[in-house]
Protein backbone atom coordinates (compact mmCIF):
# COMPACT_ATOMS: atom_id res chain seq x y z
CA UNK A 1 0.00 0.00 0.00
CA UNK A 2 1.26 3.47 -0.88
CA UNK A 3 1.79 5.68 2.22
CA UNK A 4 -0.99 8.25 2.62
CA UNK A 5 1.32 11.27 2.35
CA UNK A 6 2.65 10.16 -1.02
CA UNK A 7 -0.84 10.56 -2.47
CA UNK A 8 -0.04 14.27 -2.48
CA UNK A 9 3.21 14.29 -4.46
CA UNK A 10 3.19 16.45 -7.53
CA UNK A 11 5.45 16.40 -10.53
CA UNK A 12 8.16 18.97 -10.30
CA UNK A 13 9.63 20.50 -13.41
CA UNK A 14 13.34 20.00 -13.17
CA UNK A 15 14.97 23.35 -13.82
CA UNK A 16 17.42 23.45 -16.67
CA UNK A 17 19.93 25.76 -15.09
CA UNK A 18 23.34 26.43 -16.48
CA UNK A 19 25.10 28.09 -13.59
CA UNK A 20 27.03 31.01 -15.05
CA UNK A 21 29.73 30.73 -12.44
CA UNK A 22 32.39 28.28 -11.37
CA UNK A 23 34.30 27.59 -8.19
CA UNK A 24 37.65 29.30 -7.78
CA UNK A 25 39.65 27.12 -5.40
CA UNK A 26 42.11 29.82 -4.45
CA UNK A 27 39.42 32.42 -3.65
CA UNK A 28 37.11 29.74 -2.20
CA UNK A 29 34.29 31.53 -4.02
CA UNK A 30 32.29 31.02 -7.18
CA UNK A 31 33.24 33.49 -9.87
CA UNK A 32 31.57 34.75 -13.03
CA UNK A 33 33.09 34.48 -16.45
CA UNK A 34 34.55 37.97 -16.11
CA UNK A 35 36.29 37.04 -12.86
CA UNK A 36 33.94 38.89 -10.51
CA UNK A 37 32.59 36.96 -7.48
CA UNK A 38 29.15 35.52 -8.24
CA UNK A 39 27.77 37.23 -5.12
CA UNK A 40 28.47 40.58 -6.76
CA UNK A 41 25.56 39.95 -9.13
CA UNK A 42 22.52 39.71 -6.88
CA UNK A 43 20.02 39.82 -9.73
CA UNK A 44 21.70 36.80 -11.21
CA UNK A 45 21.56 34.89 -7.92
CA UNK A 46 17.86 35.55 -7.62
CA UNK A 47 17.30 34.52 -11.21
CA UNK A 48 19.06 31.18 -10.95
CA UNK A 49 17.20 30.41 -7.75
CA UNK A 50 20.08 28.65 -6.06
CA UNK A 51 19.54 30.47 -2.81
CA UNK A 52 15.80 29.94 -2.48
CA UNK A 53 14.03 27.85 0.08
CA UNK A 54 13.05 24.94 -2.12
CA UNK A 55 16.49 24.82 -3.73
CA UNK A 56 17.87 23.43 -0.53
CA UNK A 57 15.07 21.02 0.11
CA UNK A 58 15.81 19.02 -3.00
CA UNK A 59 19.08 17.77 -1.63
CA UNK A 60 18.71 18.40 2.09
CA UNK A 61 15.61 18.54 4.21
CA UNK A 62 16.53 21.85 5.74
CA UNK A 63 14.52 24.42 3.86
CA UNK B 1 42.06 31.65 14.24
CA UNK B 2 40.20 30.20 11.29
CA UNK B 3 36.56 29.66 10.42
CA UNK B 4 35.82 26.28 8.79
CA UNK B 5 32.85 26.07 6.44
CA UNK B 6 31.64 22.60 5.55
CA UNK B 7 29.74 22.85 2.30
CA UNK B 8 29.73 22.04 -1.39
CA UNK B 9 31.58 24.13 -3.94
CA UNK B 10 28.33 25.06 -5.70
CA UNK B 11 26.84 26.67 -2.57
CA UNK B 12 26.62 30.37 -3.44
CA UNK B 13 24.87 31.14 -0.16
CA UNK B 14 28.12 30.14 1.51
CA UNK B 15 29.83 32.52 -0.90
CA UNK B 16 27.87 35.38 0.69
CA UNK B 17 29.40 34.53 4.08
CA UNK B 18 32.90 33.89 2.70
CA UNK B 19 32.80 37.36 1.14
CA UNK B 20 31.83 38.87 4.50
CA UNK B 21 34.58 36.95 6.30
CA UNK B 22 37.07 38.25 3.75
CA UNK B 23 35.81 41.78 4.38
CA UNK B 24 36.27 41.26 8.13
CA UNK B 25 39.77 39.88 7.57
CA UNK B 26 38.84 36.56 9.20
CA UNK B 27 40.74 33.52 7.88
CA UNK B 28 38.45 30.90 6.39
CA UNK B 29 38.74 27.38 4.99
CA UNK B 30 35.96 25.97 2.87
CA UNK B 31 35.85 22.20 2.64
CA UNK B 32 33.38 19.61 1.41
CA UNK B 33 33.59 16.37 3.43
CA UNK B 34 32.72 14.60 0.17
CA UNK B 35 36.26 15.44 -0.98
CA UNK B 36 37.90 13.37 1.80
CA UNK B 37 39.80 11.25 0.91
CA UNK B 38 41.15 12.70 -2.31
CA UNK B 39 41.18 16.42 -2.97
CA UNK B 40 41.09 17.13 0.76
CA UNK B 41 43.44 15.53 3.29
CA UNK B 42 43.09 15.11 7.04
CA UNK B 43 45.39 13.90 9.77
CA UNK B 44 44.90 13.79 13.53
CA UNK B 45 47.22 12.44 16.19
CA UNK B 46 46.63 11.70 19.84
CA UNK B 47 50.01 11.38 21.52
CA UNK B 48 52.14 12.79 24.34
CA UNK B 49 49.04 13.69 26.33
CA UNK B 50 47.71 16.03 23.71
CA UNK B 51 45.87 16.11 20.43
CA UNK B 52 46.48 17.88 17.16
CA UNK B 53 45.07 17.62 13.71
CA UNK B 54 45.24 19.19 10.29
CA UNK B 55 43.01 19.63 7.29
CA UNK B 56 44.17 20.71 3.87
CA UNK B 57 42.38 21.39 0.61
CA UNK B 58 43.18 23.40 -2.50
CA UNK B 59 46.42 24.67 -0.97
CA UNK B 60 44.74 25.87 2.24
CA UNK B 61 45.91 24.30 5.51
CA UNK B 62 44.12 24.40 8.87
CA UNK B 63 45.53 23.24 12.21
CA UNK B 64 42.98 22.21 14.83
CA UNK B 65 44.78 24.48 17.29
CA UNK B 66 43.79 27.39 15.09
CA UNK B 67 40.18 26.41 14.56
CA UNK B 68 37.76 29.03 15.85
CA UNK B 69 34.39 27.84 14.60
CA UNK B 70 32.65 25.46 12.22
CA UNK B 71 29.66 26.34 10.05
CA UNK B 72 27.90 23.16 8.96
CA UNK B 73 26.22 24.59 5.92
CA UNK B 74 25.57 22.07 3.09
CA UNK B 75 28.25 19.38 3.51
CA UNK B 76 28.32 16.40 1.23
CA UNK B 77 28.49 12.93 2.75
CA UNK B 78 32.06 12.12 3.72
CA UNK B 79 33.90 10.27 0.93
CA UNK B 80 31.03 10.75 -1.54
CA UNK B 81 33.52 11.91 -4.19
CA UNK B 82 36.03 9.12 -3.51
CA UNK B 83 37.26 7.03 -6.40
CA UNK B 84 35.57 3.98 -4.89
CA UNK B 85 32.83 5.26 -2.59
CA UNK B 86 31.06 2.91 -0.22
CA UNK B 87 28.93 3.06 2.92
CA UNK B 88 31.86 1.74 4.90
CA UNK B 89 34.24 4.39 3.53
CA UNK B 90 31.71 7.10 4.36
CA UNK B 91 31.38 5.80 7.92
CA UNK B 92 35.15 5.62 8.38
CA UNK B 93 35.67 9.11 6.96
CA UNK B 94 32.86 10.55 9.09
CA UNK B 95 34.55 9.07 12.17
CA UNK B 96 37.88 10.61 11.22
CA UNK B 97 36.63 14.08 10.27
CA UNK B 98 33.93 14.76 12.84
CA UNK B 99 35.84 12.96 15.60
CA UNK B 100 38.76 15.28 14.94
CA UNK B 101 36.56 18.38 14.84
CA UNK B 102 34.75 17.44 18.06
CA UNK B 103 38.15 17.01 19.72
CA UNK B 104 39.11 20.57 18.82
CA UNK B 105 36.12 22.06 20.68
CA UNK B 106 35.29 24.88 18.26
CA UNK B 107 32.10 26.94 18.32
CA UNK B 108 29.50 25.18 16.16
CA UNK B 109 26.82 26.58 13.91
CA UNK B 110 25.21 24.09 14.46
CA UNK B 111 26.64 21.17 16.40
CA UNK B 112 25.77 18.06 14.32
CA UNK B 113 24.29 16.27 17.31
CA UNK B 114 21.96 19.14 18.08
CA UNK B 115 21.19 19.55 14.39
CA UNK B 116 20.15 15.90 14.06
CA UNK B 117 17.72 16.25 16.94
CA UNK B 118 16.42 19.61 15.74
CA UNK B 119 15.37 18.19 12.36
CA UNK B 120 12.65 16.04 13.93
CA UNK B 121 9.32 17.78 13.48
CA UNK B 122 7.48 16.12 16.39
CA UNK B 123 10.28 17.29 18.68
CA UNK B 124 10.12 20.78 17.14
CA UNK B 125 6.46 21.08 18.07
CA UNK B 126 7.17 20.08 21.65
CA UNK B 127 9.99 22.61 22.00
CA UNK B 128 7.82 25.26 20.32
CA UNK B 129 5.12 24.65 22.93
CA UNK B 130 7.68 24.94 25.73
CA UNK B 131 8.98 28.16 24.18
CA UNK B 132 5.59 29.82 24.16
CA UNK B 133 4.82 29.81 20.43
CA UNK B 134 1.30 29.33 19.13
CA UNK B 135 1.31 25.83 17.60
CA UNK B 136 -1.55 24.47 15.45
CA UNK B 137 -3.01 21.14 16.61
CA UNK B 138 -1.03 18.39 14.90
CA UNK B 139 -1.02 14.62 14.80
CA UNK B 140 1.49 12.05 13.56
CA UNK B 141 -0.04 8.65 13.25
CA UNK B 142 -0.05 5.30 11.53
CA UNK B 143 -3.61 4.67 12.76
CA UNK B 144 -6.25 5.44 10.11
CA UNK B 145 -8.97 5.88 12.74
CA UNK B 146 -6.91 8.48 14.61
CA UNK B 147 -6.31 10.40 11.38
CA UNK B 148 -10.01 10.26 10.57
CA UNK B 149 -10.98 11.56 14.01
CA UNK B 150 -8.45 14.39 13.74
CA UNK B 151 -9.86 15.45 10.38
CA UNK B 152 -13.43 15.29 11.69
CA UNK B 153 -12.53 17.42 14.71
CA UNK B 154 -10.59 20.12 12.86
CA UNK B 155 -12.37 20.00 9.50
CA UNK B 156 -9.77 21.95 7.49
CA UNK B 157 -6.60 19.88 7.72
CA UNK B 158 -3.33 19.90 5.82
CA UNK B 159 -1.00 16.99 5.18
CA UNK B 160 2.72 17.57 4.98
CA UNK B 161 5.89 15.55 4.96
CA UNK B 162 8.15 15.47 7.99
CA UNK B 163 11.33 14.86 6.01
CA UNK B 164 10.68 16.42 2.61
CA UNK B 165 9.98 14.81 -0.75
CA UNK B 166 11.33 11.34 -1.53
CA UNK B 167 15.08 11.90 -1.91
CA UNK B 168 15.44 9.30 -4.66
CA UNK B 169 13.06 11.07 -7.04
CA UNK B 170 14.07 14.67 -7.82
CA UNK B 171 11.16 15.02 -10.25
CA UNK B 172 8.53 15.18 -7.51
CA UNK B 173 7.56 17.81 -4.97
CA UNK B 174 5.57 17.28 -1.80
CA UNK B 175 4.02 20.60 -0.84
CA UNK B 176 1.82 21.08 2.19
CA UNK B 177 -1.66 20.30 0.87
CA UNK B 178 -5.17 20.97 2.13
CA UNK B 179 -7.07 17.71 2.12
CA UNK B 180 -10.71 17.74 1.25
CA UNK B 181 -13.69 16.04 2.88
CA UNK B 182 -14.47 12.38 2.43
CA UNK B 183 -10.88 11.25 2.33
CA UNK B 184 -10.06 7.58 2.85
CA UNK B 185 -7.35 7.46 5.52
CA UNK B 186 -6.67 3.74 5.11
CA UNK B 187 -3.23 4.38 3.61
CA UNK B 188 -2.11 6.04 6.85
CA UNK B 189 -1.37 2.49 8.01
CA UNK B 190 1.37 2.27 5.37
CA UNK B 191 3.43 5.16 6.72
CA UNK B 192 3.28 7.87 9.39
CA UNK B 193 1.10 10.77 8.31
CA UNK B 194 1.56 14.31 9.60
CA UNK B 195 -1.78 16.11 9.74
CA UNK B 196 -2.17 19.64 11.02
CA UNK B 197 -5.10 22.00 11.47
CA UNK B 198 -5.04 24.44 8.59
CA UNK B 199 -4.21 28.01 9.55
CA UNK B 200 -5.86 30.44 7.11
CA UNK B 201 -3.07 32.92 6.60
CA UNK B 202 -2.63 36.36 5.21
CA UNK B 203 1.15 36.08 5.10
CA UNK B 204 4.14 33.80 5.50
CA UNK B 205 6.76 34.82 8.03
CA UNK B 206 10.40 33.77 7.91
CA UNK B 207 12.37 34.47 11.08
CA UNK B 208 16.09 33.92 10.65
CA UNK B 209 18.07 33.73 13.89
CA UNK B 210 21.85 34.09 14.08
CA UNK B 211 22.93 33.80 17.70
CA UNK B 212 20.82 36.46 19.41
CA UNK B 213 20.26 38.50 16.23
CA UNK B 214 16.82 38.05 14.71
CA UNK B 215 15.70 38.96 11.19
CA UNK B 216 12.02 38.73 10.33
CA UNK B 217 10.66 38.83 6.80
CA UNK B 218 7.04 38.76 5.65
CA UNK B 219 5.48 37.81 2.34
CA UNK B 220 1.77 38.23 1.66
CA UNK B 221 0.01 35.04 0.77
CA UNK B 222 -2.09 34.76 -2.33
CA UNK B 223 -5.74 33.80 -1.81
CA UNK B 224 -5.94 30.08 -1.21
CA UNK B 225 -2.17 29.62 -1.18
CA UNK B 226 -1.33 26.82 1.24
CA UNK B 227 2.43 26.33 0.93
CA UNK B 228 4.33 29.58 0.55
CA UNK B 229 7.29 27.82 -1.04
CA UNK B 230 5.31 26.86 -4.10
CA UNK B 231 3.44 28.94 -6.64
CA UNK B 232 4.66 32.26 -8.00
CA UNK B 233 2.84 35.32 -6.73
CA UNK B 234 3.32 39.04 -7.20
CA UNK B 235 4.42 39.37 -3.60
CA UNK B 236 7.98 39.66 -2.33
CA UNK B 237 9.69 39.27 1.03
CA UNK B 238 9.76 42.44 3.11
CA UNK B 239 11.60 43.11 6.36
CA UNK B 240 9.31 43.47 9.39
CA UNK B 241 9.97 44.05 13.11
CA UNK B 242 10.08 41.08 15.44
CA UNK B 243 7.38 41.27 18.15
CA UNK B 244 8.85 41.13 21.67
CA UNK B 245 6.92 37.98 22.52
CA UNK B 246 8.30 36.24 19.44
CA UNK B 247 11.84 37.32 20.30
CA UNK B 248 11.52 35.80 23.76
CA UNK B 249 10.12 32.54 22.41
CA UNK B 250 12.67 32.26 19.60
CA UNK B 251 15.63 32.76 21.92
CA UNK B 252 14.13 30.23 24.35
CA UNK B 253 13.75 27.74 21.50
CA UNK B 254 17.36 28.20 20.37
CA UNK B 255 18.56 27.72 23.92
CA UNK B 256 16.52 24.56 24.47
CA UNK B 257 17.63 23.16 21.11
CA UNK B 258 21.28 24.15 21.46
CA UNK B 259 21.23 25.96 18.12
CA UNK B 260 23.30 28.95 17.03
CA UNK B 261 21.36 29.33 13.78
CA UNK B 262 17.78 28.59 12.80
CA UNK B 263 15.14 29.74 10.35
CA UNK B 264 11.57 29.60 11.65
CA UNK B 265 8.48 29.45 9.44
CA UNK B 266 5.21 30.94 10.68
CA UNK B 267 1.76 31.49 9.21
CA UNK B 268 0.33 34.90 10.09
CA UNK B 269 -3.43 34.76 10.53
CA UNK B 270 -5.98 37.55 10.07
CA UNK B 271 -5.51 38.65 13.69
CA UNK B 272 -1.76 38.96 13.28
CA UNK B 273 -0.88 35.84 15.28
CA UNK B 274 2.30 34.08 14.13
CA UNK B 275 1.58 30.33 14.17
CA UNK B 276 4.67 28.13 14.46
CA UNK B 277 4.99 25.77 11.51
CA UNK B 278 8.57 24.57 11.70
CA UNK B 279 12.13 25.45 12.58
CA UNK B 280 14.80 24.69 9.98
CA UNK B 281 18.13 24.39 11.77
CA UNK B 282 19.98 24.82 8.47
CA UNK B 283 17.39 26.87 6.64
CA UNK B 284 18.23 28.89 3.58
CA UNK B 285 18.60 32.63 4.04
CA UNK B 286 19.99 33.86 0.74
CA UNK B 287 16.58 34.48 -0.80
CA UNK B 288 15.55 36.59 2.19
CA UNK B 289 18.72 38.66 2.21
CA UNK B 290 18.59 39.26 -1.52
CA UNK B 291 15.00 40.55 -1.37
CA UNK B 292 15.05 42.41 1.95
CA UNK B 293 18.71 43.47 2.17
CA UNK B 294 18.78 42.28 5.77
CA UNK B 295 22.47 41.68 6.65
CA UNK B 296 22.12 38.00 7.51
CA UNK B 297 25.35 36.84 5.85
CA UNK B 298 27.22 39.52 7.76
CA UNK B 299 25.62 38.35 11.02
CA UNK B 300 26.68 34.76 10.30
CA UNK B 301 30.23 35.90 9.53
CA UNK B 302 30.41 37.97 12.71
CA UNK B 303 29.16 35.07 14.83
CA UNK B 304 31.65 32.66 13.26
CA UNK B 305 34.59 35.04 13.65
CA UNK B 306 33.71 36.21 17.16
CA UNK B 307 36.62 35.75 19.57
CA UNK B 308 35.68 33.38 22.40
CA UNK B 309 37.53 32.21 25.50
CA UNK B 310 39.93 29.52 24.36
CA UNK B 311 39.16 25.99 25.48
CA UNK B 312 41.11 22.92 24.44
CA UNK B 313 39.04 20.54 26.52
CA UNK B 314 35.99 18.86 24.99
CA UNK B 315 32.79 20.53 26.15
CA UNK B 316 29.38 18.97 26.74
CA UNK B 317 26.79 20.04 24.21
CA UNK B 318 24.28 21.00 26.87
Amino acid sequence: MRPFTLNYVRPRALPIVVEPYSFDASLQLNVLGDGRPAVADRDLLLAVGTTTSTAGSQTHFDD
Amino acid sequence: MTVLILTSEQDVTADMVVAELNRLGAPVMRLDPADIPGKAVLSADYAHGDFDGHLSVNGHVLSMGGLRSVWVRRPGDPAAHAAQPSAWLTAETRQALYGMLYSASPAWMNHPGNADQARHKPWQLRVAHFSGFAVPPTVFTTAPRVAEQFAELHRDVVVKSASGPPPDDPAVALPTTLIGPGIDFGAVAAGPALLQRYVPKRADIRLTCVGDRLFAARKRAAPGQIDGRYGDTEYVWEAVPVPDRITTSALEYLSLAGLAYAAFDFAEDDEGVWWFLECNQGGQFGFVELETEQPIAEAVALWLSWRRPESRAPKPRW
